[in-house]
């Protein structure tokens, strides 16, 4: 398992070339041994040149995408996956396993250890899942912190060494970059017996442990009768382990409040040393029951150094923080609205802000607006057709809230209003954005006292909460709105 | 070229990092391997510069140094760059021993012949083991990541030269359980092991103690190169990475080591897995990997070593260690997984697979897994995707699809969604309120509204056609699903005709299933309604595609409507080829009205000659020639010009090729009858040869012109009746025909072909003379002999008898002719030859040897002719 190559393109869309190599870096000794396993089916790596205009062309982006070409837009030429087949020099450079994020390309070719023809199935591949944790492992420690252009120059120059100490011939050996960075500047410290390779160098200093548990809440909202309300939330819980010695031991036990949703799903970090079967075995494919593990989740691991994502999970809670409904009627130019939203009395109403979108798609701009508010403020935005209804800290007594009013529109002109593939004609949405701090729509918490820590000292341990609105949509119950299959079994 | 500033390297490395191609093509490419070698030892660079020479040797090496001799000898200036160093810290170490490596390895240099790797091996192995390597190698502070580097050095050379490391498996065992770096000595000791196993397995050869630490190389000791031998004709494609079911396909041996040898690989095995969480995900991936292939095709090793892992594998999101279980449970199947674990992992996999937590790219992998799940006891066809037995649709709710996908995620689960149909299919219709199919239904309404936005981008469409495929593709048996999806493509055509590319790439992608219905409501959505003239093109280009024979009226009528509107050559070619379509179809009623009429009335003289031509060839070609005609060109690629390619694909098939001959034609056995002399020609094929014409010449004018021979059809190994050749000979002599044969190949081109001249005999032309009509045979005879003469000559010769005597001669040779027999001694023979001469023959008082024979002929030209056949006829018999 091995890389032969790997690139960083980043998309400019309106150049001549619609982007620009911004790192590459080749494996000569992997190629030599794709050669041989390849047989007659080998391809070469290209040069950076050819290699960028057949992946923009394949990934759709390049300029020019308005005509129907056969070699890409063929009903028959089905990717699933994120991984394709580059036309280069007469011949199909496969696997190519490449994604766009934040307008930066990611992109390597793994090796495959035996002919390309016929293609054997990416299952089979060993080299797949370590193009992807190379490429994941690249774009957090290029996007993780940055802030600005300067930024991530900076870390694009420092690729080619921190590549040199993480993936040297084309073997990736840890996906964590920031560690080989560290590894450079730790070079000096003599490492001690038995140390962990994903951990380089030993914290030194006051003992402590944060714990921060993060709630996103989707929701999709159609006030029908035939259609179910969906909704879900996701957690991730975030620690900062800085304890003293090589592998100090720490268990940290997420409870429930009686009434708590079970945590289902959960995914741990390579890092947790053992797993009750009942946190394995809790899942969401499987409908909830009484009998639900509830907890406390146990999750004893070795830290590493830096800040990690400890766990995540789903869970079904009983119902959504915000319930509500959107009805829009289109009368020629103009729309009648009105948006009803209701915070359920479980839910602390306490919010660091509270707001909902509403984007008119596909129309024209916003030339007139007649809209009552029964709490917080409206504020218009002609050009970008779309109206925010700023809620506030706290819903009002009644937890009811209402807009209702009409809104006109222009001519529309195609350049500048906001096009949607999916909003057309009346089916429409507003969206919720909301967040409350120190607070789970699960219940769930650490507490501080559960958390046991096997190293010296003992640690000043501090917990965090908060839940947040993610993909938070009620749509237009007067037209039709996409579902998912689970919101038509009623 | 003399030494460089540090800003004229970096703009000489970016110039070979923008093309290398094309930098090594220029006169400053030359130079660049040696310069960079040289350059390293200079003391004008820092360090950070020579790093980045080294980066680009990494990179490069093949560039730089092409052949096997300048890599050697690059390695070897690299190894000496390496011990020159001062003894103070330097960042240039590292590198230096991952450049020497490269240039051997990727320089095809590595091998027991070359100085460079028998320096660098004994230095990686001592810097791995940790030893004291003297001031040369750096500070102390240095040895722990240079033992790292040559570990990973190591392993880069077994992997390209496997079996190298194979002597050193006990010395890797004894530093791991030291206090050796653990992830570095874990992977390269996995690695080695792996490749010795399989080596030592195709040799059916035992692990030798290889697993015990002994002799290991020392410094400046020979190296032992036999496993590297054994092991480097087997980096060769035939073992896949997957595990097959079968073992022999993989060309995976079974090792069967003895006791002691399988509990010391246990050993081995368990002290990997043991410290496993030591390593980095990705690492303990590779590890298990490794290990999973190695331990496969040994008997005796129970995989159970691998289960304490399992549950921690499990609980975890990271890609390549779910990635790695998989590997496992394909190699291992039952022996490691029961059939609860394999619910578990499918479970986590399907939930995986969707989970909010994980980025689009991991769940698109995830969902490939689950449609390539390796089952302990697979049903279906191996190698296509299919829903695991286990994995029942109530699990795959929250993996079906909907239109807020991202296109990928959509297709993926679309597919997922296909499979659950076709399965639902085979149960009872459950009466269910939403079943899969209905699901499916009204999303594929939801991709054909949005495919259907005017001025929406091309990737909507194309997603909407791409999964209409695919549910063709997965349902084509199904036709509940098909009926709504064509009629629902069809009213999508009417709302945008601009998507014609597309129904015409589906059209051709799919089989009849859709593609007879789609085509006919197509053909009716445009011929229905004429008179738009920005989608006249899109009609043309559909009506060309779906034009047939079928109802044909309407379509004229429709192309006759429009012809007026065809102001532009695009546009009348769009109807031309719509007229060519039908032409092929084998419309012809009303299709000649309108090719005339096109011929006159089109502005563009382009125009008017295409519609000429197709008027002419539809009046002279009969249907099936016409079709070949018209068809796709066989002769050449296609060309960029679509007049060349039409007239290349009509010159093949209208023209005449010279061929050579699939035919055999022979001369049969005779028929002495009749007012002519008639060949029997036999007449066998190689291949399939229609409408075949058999042309005949011959030499001189001795016969009259012969006429032609037609067969329609001819295949090869089917019996078919001998060809009768009626011949009119001038004058009664033999002679040769030339023969040429005109035919038609299943392919549809007309060939032509000369086939070796047929003979014909003396013997060819007898006729006999009609009985005499009152019995009185003797007396007919002597009248015929006696009106030879004067005219005519007689002569007297000796014919030779054969061993069977006179009485089998004539019955062979003779015997239609004979007039008056009196066996076994006399017979009076009375042979006519066409025009009109006659020969006549005396058998008589034969003798053991031979027989007198007396001759009259009315014709002096005979006379020869009659006495090489006299004489040749004992041999013939």
């Amino acid at each position: 398992m091995a890389q032969r190559a790997v690139w960083l393109i980043s998309h400019e869309p309106g150049t001549p070339l619609c982007g620009t190599v911004r790192f590459s870096r080749r494996y000569p000794t992997v190629e030599k041994r794709a050669k041989v396993f390849n047989g007659t089916s080998y391809v070469p790596i290209p040069e950076d040149g050819p290699f960028l205009k057949a992946l923009l062309f394949e990934l759709r982006l390049l300029d020019d995408d308005k005509d129907f070409v056969a070699s890409r837009d063929s009903c028959s030429h089905i990717n699933k996956t994120s991984v394709y087949g580059l036309l280069v020099g007469g011949g199909e450079l496969w696997p190519v396993v490449a994604f766009l994020k934040n307008n930066m390309i990611y992109a390597c070719v793994p090796l495959v250890e035996q002919t390309l023809s016929p293609r054997p199935p990416l299952i089979s591949i060993s080299g797949i899942s370590q193009s992807f944790e190379l490429l994941f492992g690249i774009q957090d420690f290029l996007y993780l912190g940055q802030k600005n252009d300067t930024e991530l120059n900076t870390k694009l120059n420092q690729l080619p060494d921190l590549l040199l100490q993480a993936c040297p011939f084309g073997t990736l050996l840890d996906a964590n970059l920031q560690n080989s960075l560290d590894n450079i500047n730790f070079a000096s410290v003599t490492h001690p017996q038995k140390q962990p390779a994903w951990k380089v160098g030993t914290y030194k200093g006051k003992p402590q442990v944060s714990i921060s548990i993060t709630e996103k809440v989707k929701s999709m909202q159609y006030d029908k009768q035939d259609i179910a309300d969906t909704w879900q939330v996701v957690g991730a819980v975030t620690c900062k382990c800085d304890l003293e010695g090589i592998m100090p031991n720490v268990t940290i036990s997420l409870s429930l409040p009686t009434n708590g949703s079970p945590l289902q799903d959960i995914l741990v970090h390579p890092c947790v040393t053992s797993l009750d079967s009942a946190i394995l075995t809790s899942s969401s494919i499987d409908a909830v029951d009484d009998s639900a593990f509830s907890g406390p989740y146990k999750f004893p691991f070795t830290p590493p150094l830096e800040s990690f994502n400890l766990c995540y999970y789903t869970s079904q809670v009983p119902v959504p923080p915000i319930l509500g409904f959107y009805q829009m009627k289109e009368e020629e130019i103009q729309v009648k609205i009105t948006v009803n939203l209701k915070l359920h009395e479980s839910v602390k109403n306490n919010f660091e802000f509270c707001e909902a979108r509403i984007p008119f798609y596909n129309r024209g701009p916003i030339t007139h607006v007649e809209c009552k508010v029964s709490f917080g403020q409206l504020e218009v935005f002609r050009e970008k057709s779309l109206l925010i209804w700023i809620i506030g800290q706290k819903f009002p007594k009644s937890m009811e809230i209402s807009l209702s009013g009409t809104v006109t529109f222009g001519a529309k002109s195609h350049e500048k209003q906001p096009f949607d593939e999916i909003c057309i004609g009346g089916t429409a949405y507003l969206k919720l954005h909301f967040r409350i701090l120190d607070y789970t729509l699960t219940g769930c918490y650490a507490d501080q006292h559960s958390v046991q820590v096997f190293a010296s000292g003992k640690p000043k341990i501090s917990t965090h909460r908060k839940l947040i609105s993610s993909d938070y949509y009620i749509w237009n119950s007067k037209a039709p709105a996409p579902v998912t299959y689970g919101s038509l079994l009623l | 070229m003399g030494p460089l500033s540090r800003e004229a390297w970096a703009q000489r490395l970016g110039a070979f990092r923008a093309s290398p191609s094309a930098f090594m093509a220029s006169p400053e490419g030359e130079d660049l391997g040696r310069d960079l070698l040289s350059e390293l030892r200079s003391e004008k660079l820092s360090e950070q510069t020579k790093v980045s020479l080294l980066a680009l040797s990494l990179e490069y090496p093949a560039q730089l140094w092409p052949d096997a001799a300048t890599a050697e000898a690059a390695a070897t200036s690299l190894l000496d760059t390496l011990v020159l160093l001062p003894p103070r810290p330097s960042a240039l170490r590292r590198p230096l021993l991952l450049a020497a490596t490269t240039a051997l390895a990727a320089g095809d240099a590595l091998g027991p012949t070359s100085g460079a790797s028998r320096r660098l091996l004994p230095l990686l192995l001592g810097l791995a083991s940790g030893r004291d390597l003297g001031r040369g190698f750096g500070p102390a502070s240095e040895q722990r990541p240079l033992q790292a580097t040559a570990c990973e050095c190591l392993r880069e050379l077994e992997s390209c030269k496997p079996g190298l490391l194979g002597g050193c498996l006990g010395l890797f065992r004894g530093l791991l359980g030291q206090e050796g770096p653990v992830q570095p000595l874990s992977l390269l000791l996995a690695l080695a092991l792996r490749n010795t196993l399989v080596i030592q397995a195709r040799a059916r050869a035992g692990l030798q103690g290889l697993l015990v630490a002994g002799d290991t190389p020392t410094a400046g000791g020979p190296w032992n190169w036999a496993l590297a031998e054994e092991g480097d004709a087997h980096l060769q494609p035939q073992a896949p990475s997957w595990p097959a079911a079968e073992e022999e396909e993989c060309g995976l041996a079974v090792l069967e080591p003895n006791p002691e040898e399988a509990r010391e690989l246990r050993a081995a095995v368990a002290q990997l897995l043991d410290s496993s969480y030591l390593l980095t995900p990705v690492a303990q991936a590779q590890l298990l990997w490794l290990l999973g292939w190695a331990l496969r095709g040994l008997r005796g090793q129970p995989p159970v070593l691998f289960k304490p892992q399992l549950v921690r594998l499990l609980g975890t999101a990271q890609l390549t260690l779910l990635h790695a279980l998989l590997a496992l449970k394909a190699a291992f199947g039952e022996a490691l997984f029961t059939a609860q674990d394999e619910a578990l992992l499918l479970r986590r996999l399907t939930l995986a697979a969707q989970h909010p937590a994980l980025p689009l790219p991991t769940h698109l992998f995830y969902l490939h897994c689950l449609l390539n799940f390796p089952e302990n006891w697979p049903l279906g066809p191996t190698g296509e995707e299919a829903a695991p037995l286990l994995l029942a649709p109530r699990l795959c709710r929250g993996l079906l699809p909907s239109l807020l996908h991202d296109p990928m995620a959509l297709l993926a689960r679309l597919h997922l969604l296909c499979l659950l149909c076709a399965e639902d299919e085979e149960k009872e219709e459950k009466g269910q309120d939403w079943s899969p199919r209905q699901y499916l239904e009204e999303l594929l309404v939801g991709l054909r509204q949005r495919a259907a936005l005017d001025g929406g981008p091309q990737a909507l469409a194309t997603l909407c056609f791409q999964a209409s495929y695919l549910v063709v593709h997965c349902l084509a048996t199904q036709p509940a699903v098909l009926t709504p999806l064509t009629h629902g493509l069809a009213r999508l055509y009417r709302t945008r005709p601009a998507l014609a590319p597309h129904f015409v790439d589906l059209l051709d992608r799919v089989g009849p299933e859709l593609g007879e219905p789609l085509r006919a409501v197509l053909r009716q959505e445009v011929v229905s309604r004429p008179g738009r003239d920005e989608a006249l093109r899109w009609h043309l280009q559909i009506l060309a595609k779906v034009a047939d024979g079928n109802a044909p009226s309407a379509t004229l009528s429709f192309l006759q409507a429009e012809a007026a509107h065809c102001t532009d050559w695009g546009l009348q070619q769009a109807l031309l080829q719509v007229c060519r379509a039908l032409l092929r179809a084998g419309v012809g009623e009303g299709l000649a009205d309108l090719l005339q009429a096109l011929a006159r009335q089109l502005e563009d003289p382009d125009g008017r000659d295409h519609a000429r031509l197709y008027y002419i060839l539809l009046a002279h070609l009969a249907g099936p020639k016409l079709g070949v005609a018209l068809g796709p060109s066989l002769a050449a690629p296609a060309l960029t010009s679509s007049l060349v390619a039409e007239n290349q694909g009509f010159a093949a098939v209208l023209m005449v090729q010279e061929a050579p001959a699939p035919i055999r034609l022979s001369v049969g056995p005779r028929q002495a009858a009749g007012a002519v002399p008639v060949l029997r020609l036999r007449v066998e094929v190689l291949e399939p040869v229609y409408s075949l014409e058999l042309r005949f010449r011959v030499e001189g004018q001795l016969y009259a012109p012969l006429g032609a021979i037609h067969v329609p059809c001819l295949l090869p190994g089917r019996p078919c009746r001998p060809l009768l050749l009626p011949l009119q000979p001038r004058h009664p002599a033999p002679t040769q025909l030339g023969v040429r044969a005109l035919y038609t190949t299943p392919a549809g081109l007309t060939c032509h072909a000369h086939l070796p001249p047929l003979p014909v005999n003396f013997a060819d032309l007898f006729l006999p003379f009609p009985q005499a009509p009152d019995g009185d045979k003797q007396g007919f005879f002597e009248e015929l002999w006696d009106s030879c003469l004067p005219k005519g000559t007689e002569s007297r010769l000796w014919c030779p008898l054969g061993p069977q005597g006179l009485e089998a001669l004539v019955s062979c040779h003779l015997e239609p002719f004979v007039v008056v027999a009196q066996p076994p001694t006399s017979y009076h023979v009375a042979i006519r030859l066409p025009p009109d001469s006659r020969l006549l023959l005396r058998l008589e008082a034969a003798q053991v040897d031979g027989v007198p024979v007396a001759l009259r002929t009315d014709d002096w030209a005979v006379l020869p002719l009659a006495g090489d056949y006299l004489r040749g006829l004992s041999a013939a018999v």
